[in-house]
């Protein structure tokens, strides 16, 4: 009997805990659901003026917000939404430029000593953004010599030798120069004083108030949008500039967040928490965000090409046989395959044809006679004549990120066919990046978007960049020094026609050398809700993601 | 040994520990691969560029240089600056902090008052139905990692229900919006600490249940509920003590996942982050914050230790 009662009680007391814990979840959960209605709903088919734009970017944090030094494209953006270069490029088309600061594009003339000379007129009551201890006020003359002065200088820029040889005055108020020691081309000057590294804009007084360590978090511009506040690897919040020159802003603010998680940013972007977030270049994954009726995907351009560097130092890519061997063992549309054709599109130079001028296109490698064909037979012929009939070995480092590590491995498995074996180690992101500047691989697969041929033709194949031995290291990884007069001379040829022609000049010497095989360039690739407007065209945005600027809105 | 020196005592014993943990993490730190000038300055920029910028930052100083510097910061509170983008890491911990305390206090509140009772009540009914259930879900849930129950609550609640957000730590002026964003990061760390509290327990009391003092109470007439709360409970709260302190460093740890799958500001996206930047000064500081967490944690368990088994002060005597 006392056993049964026990049971009992026992019985008793079981039923009584689970009750208790499950009543605790249930009122927990169901208190939190009406709450949740009210601030987690988002962005739905309903009349909406203003409101907060959301974006996950694929970050875990800002970099530095100093325009001048701003390089990963998660400060680009931020950076793309405060400041105004003098010119712009059109929002949405890389390809063409308008007047932003500036009142009208510059025409170039010539000073009384040869010089080359770019006047620029200001806009009238363009007004700075108002900052710690620093009032709105009128940009002027004095704020972009200043700007452009800072840019100029390697202790305030990371673009300062986009600027030498310049020199920047301001005549009147409203009235800057740009003489040249040596001239530019427009196609090569307008880029440097556009909203792009170096051109971005900034207020004199308010960075000589902030510091240059205030700068990188805390920007100040005469931009679309102000600075409202940094969270330490959580976000950025901006609001509309209500002076902004081109009217007041369609959106009250954009929540800038960090979310280095692909899923957790899909997953906001599903649940309505955030209204735009950077994807992934693969076409399952943009298919999977199209079947979402709420959703859309932009794939846009300008896309980062990725280039095979061959190491001409490093025997046995010291080999011209070799080296074509390999081209001929690897097939572009094998590299295409592992992203999509709708996020990657084959290249035929190392500067990317449809994004500027001085590329080459298939038809051109044709004419020319460069082979890049996918023929293994052949491939196996050449490693013969090279005396390397059973093939060879040779070791490479690549990031755990999927966009390098993935052309590394198809290429890894393209190679075996002719008997080569490239063992891949991967390694962290910066490790590969501080491996490959220190020449550890003796073939380096590159993703780069460059905002010029010059830009290309100088960090990737002029001599001066040859890594870890050039006078100015960069990334010269093929250790090729056959084309600095081609890529000297355009950048000082100020036809149009005849800079162009030295530029293909350039690459065809550097293909027909096998120093380099184009591969592929992957797109932009952003989803974001279907009510979300940018307000512009997507063809290609030089800074990397959508432009967010005054005319982008919700729908109604 | 009075319970003062005893503590005072474990107190002085967390010294070395700290200091010794705190180089390892300093050489460690610098062991890594990857320059931080080059990341902060990206692929564009020359090398020139870059090596100016490691110049400012202070890198190419010989490594005892920088070893002292960072000590002597250390004991002025001075926890350094961003070597990324120049953010005070005070701030920036500042900011963090309170995310992963509220997240790591709520996940123990939740895992403990629920992983008590209910391995009491899986002990008091051995090999019942309710033993059995509770026993296989906890076995399940242990076999999960924290991220991974992290995404299964998301798709259920944020997703499917849409009850609760997915991402994000809430506003922070605004204690309900803070309740709503904690509610499935908490969930999925109370889950895990649950499951292995309640294992703890259900072993613990079914020992003390057999033991000869438990019988002589019920035959005294003592009511179940005095048997099992009183005589049962109590001895078998040393090794549920010692859990919780092990799971609280563990909960430390598992917040670094957490806060990743649901976009949570807090000390483990502050570490991540400034791993992936090669900020070294954030690095370092964040994790010196986690040793003084985890000694701080282990100092408590040892302290409750000595009040719940006075016989443990004995032996520093």
């Amino acid at each position: 009997v006392e056993a049964h009662a026990r049971e009992a009680q026992d019985g008793a007391m079981s039923t009584t805990y689970i009750r208790l814990l499950a009543a605790l979840l249930l009122v927990t959960l169901t208190a939190c659901a009406p709450l949740a209605t009210s601030s987690v709903t988002p962005v739905t088919e309903q009349s909406r003026t203003g409101g907060i734009l959301r974006v996950g970017q694929n970050a875990s944090d800002l970099g530095t917000l100093d325009p001048h030094f701003a390089s990963g494209t998660q400060d680009r953006a931020l950076v793309d939404m405060v400041y105004n270069g003098l010119l712009r490029f059109k929002p949405g088309d890389t390809t063409s430029f308008e007047p932003d600061l500036a009142a009208a594009l510059p025409v170039a003339t010539t000073d009384a000593a040869g010089h080359q000379v770019w006047t620029f007129n200001l806009r009238h009551g363009v007004m700075c953004q108002p900052s710690e201890g620093v009032q709105s006020y009128e940009l002027t003359s004095d704020d972009v010599v200043y700007s452009l002065q800072k840019a100029a200088s390697k202790d305030t820029s990371a673009y300062a030798s986009d600027y030498a040889g310049m020199t920047f005055g301001a005549p009147q108020p409203y009235t800057v120069t740009v003489t040249l020691d040596q001239p530019l081309s427009q196609a090569l000057f307008f880029p440097r004083v556009a909203n792009y590294s170096g051109g971005y804009i900034i207020c004199k007084r308010a960075a000589e108030a902030l510091g240059p360590d205030g700068l990188k978090t805390h920007p100040v511009g005469t931009g679309p949008f102000t600075f409202q506040s940094y969270s330490p690897k959580d976000k950025v919040d901006l609001v509309a500039n209500s002076a902004y020159f081109r009217g007041q802003p369609q959106l009250d603010g954009v929540e800038y967040r960090y979310i280095a998680d692909l899923n957790t940013r899909e997953l906001g972007l599903r649940t309505g928490q955030l209204d735009v977030i950077a994807g992934q270049a693969d076409d399952h994954w943009v298919g999977q965000i199209h079947s979402d009726p709420n959703l859309d995907v932009d794939v846009f351009g300008v896309g980062e090409v990725s280039t095979v560097f061959f190491n001409t130092s490093k025997p046995p890519f010291d080999k011209i046989q070799v080296r074509q061997a390999v081209v001929n063992a690897l097939s572009r549309d094998e590299f295409q395959a592992l992203f999509g054709s709708l996020v990657a599109q084959k290249v035929y130079s190392p500067v990317p044809e449809p994004f500027m001028a001085g590329g080459l296109t298939e038809a051109d490698l044709a004419a020319r006679k460069i082979d890049t064909s996918f023929d293994t037979n052949k491939a196996r012929a050449l490693l013969k004549d090279a005396g390397l009939e059973n093939g060879f070995a040779f070791s490479v480092v690549t990031s755990e990120m999927p966009a390098y590590r993935v052309l590394y491995e198809s290429m890894q498995a393209q190679l075996a066919r002719v008997g080569i074996k490239m063992d891949v180690k991967v390694v962290d992101h910066a490790a590969m990046h501080d491996q490959i500047r220190k020449d550890v691989n003796p073939v380096v697969i590159y993703n780069a978007f460059r905002p010029s041929a010059d830009a290309y033709l100088t960090q990737f194949f002029h001599s001066d960049a040859i890594v870890v031995s050039g006078k100015a290291p960069n990334t010269n990884f093929a250790h090729y020094d056959k084309v600095d007069e081609e890529i000297d001379g355009a950048r000082h040829e100020s036809d149009a026609n005849r800079q162009e022609a030295l530029w293909k000049q350039a690459q065809t010497k550097a293909l027909q050398d096998v120093v380099a095989y184009p591969i592929l360039y992957q797109d932009q690739v952003y989803a974001r809700s279907r009510i979300v407007d940018y307000g512009h065209d997507l063809m290609s945005m030089i800074q990397l993601y959508p432009g967010i600027d005054e005319r982008t809105r919700f729908r109604q | 040994m009075t319970l003062l020196g005893y503590t005072a005592r474990r107190i002085v014993l967390t010294i070395p520990v700290f200091v010794g943990v705190v180089t390892i993490i300093f050489l460690v730190v610098r062991v890594l691969p990857g320059d931080p000038a080059q990341v902060a300055l990206g692929d564009y920029a020359s090398q020139a560029a870059v090596e100016n910028l490691r110049a400012r930052l202070g890198l190419d100083a010989p490594l005892p240089v920088q070893y002292l510097t960072f000590l002597a910061g250390l004991a002025r509170g001075d926890l350094g600056h961003s070597l990324i983008n120049g953010a005070s890491v005070r701030d920036q911990i500042a900011y963090n902090l309170p995310f992963t305390v509220e997240l790591s206090i709520a996940a123990l509140a939740l895992g403990v008052a629920s992983g008590i009772p209910l391995g009491i009540l899986a002990a008091t009914r051995r090999n019942g139905s309710p033993d059995v259930v509770v026993r296989v879900l906890s076995l399940a849930v242990l076999s999960l990692p924290a991220f991974y129950v992290g995404i299964l609550l998301v798709v259920v609640f944020g997703v499917w229900l849409r009850w609760l957000p997915a991402i994000g730590g809430g506003n922070l002026g605004s204690p309900a919006d803070q309740l709503l964003y904690l509610a499935l990061p908490a969930l999925t760390l109370g889950l895990l600490m649950m499951a292995s509290v309640l294992r703890v327990t259900r072993s613990a009391v079914l020992n003390t249940l057999d033991a000869d003092y438990v019988r002589t109470g019920r035959a005294k007439g003592i009511r179940e509920r005095g048997v099992i709360f009183v005589h049962a409970l109590r001895p078998a709260l040393l090794p549920i003590v010692s859990l919780t302190g092990v799971w609280a460093v563990a909960l430390v740890g598992d917040s670094v996942t957490t806060e990743v799958v649901f976009a949570r500001p807090g000390l483990g996206k502050l570490l991540v982050g400034a791993m992936l930047q090669r900020d070294y000064t954030s690095v370092q500081s964040v994790m010196v914050v986690y040793t003084a967490f985890v000694v701080a944690i282990n100092l408590l368990t040892d302290v409750v230790y000595g009040v719940v088994d006075p016989r443990i002060r004995s032996g520093y005597a």
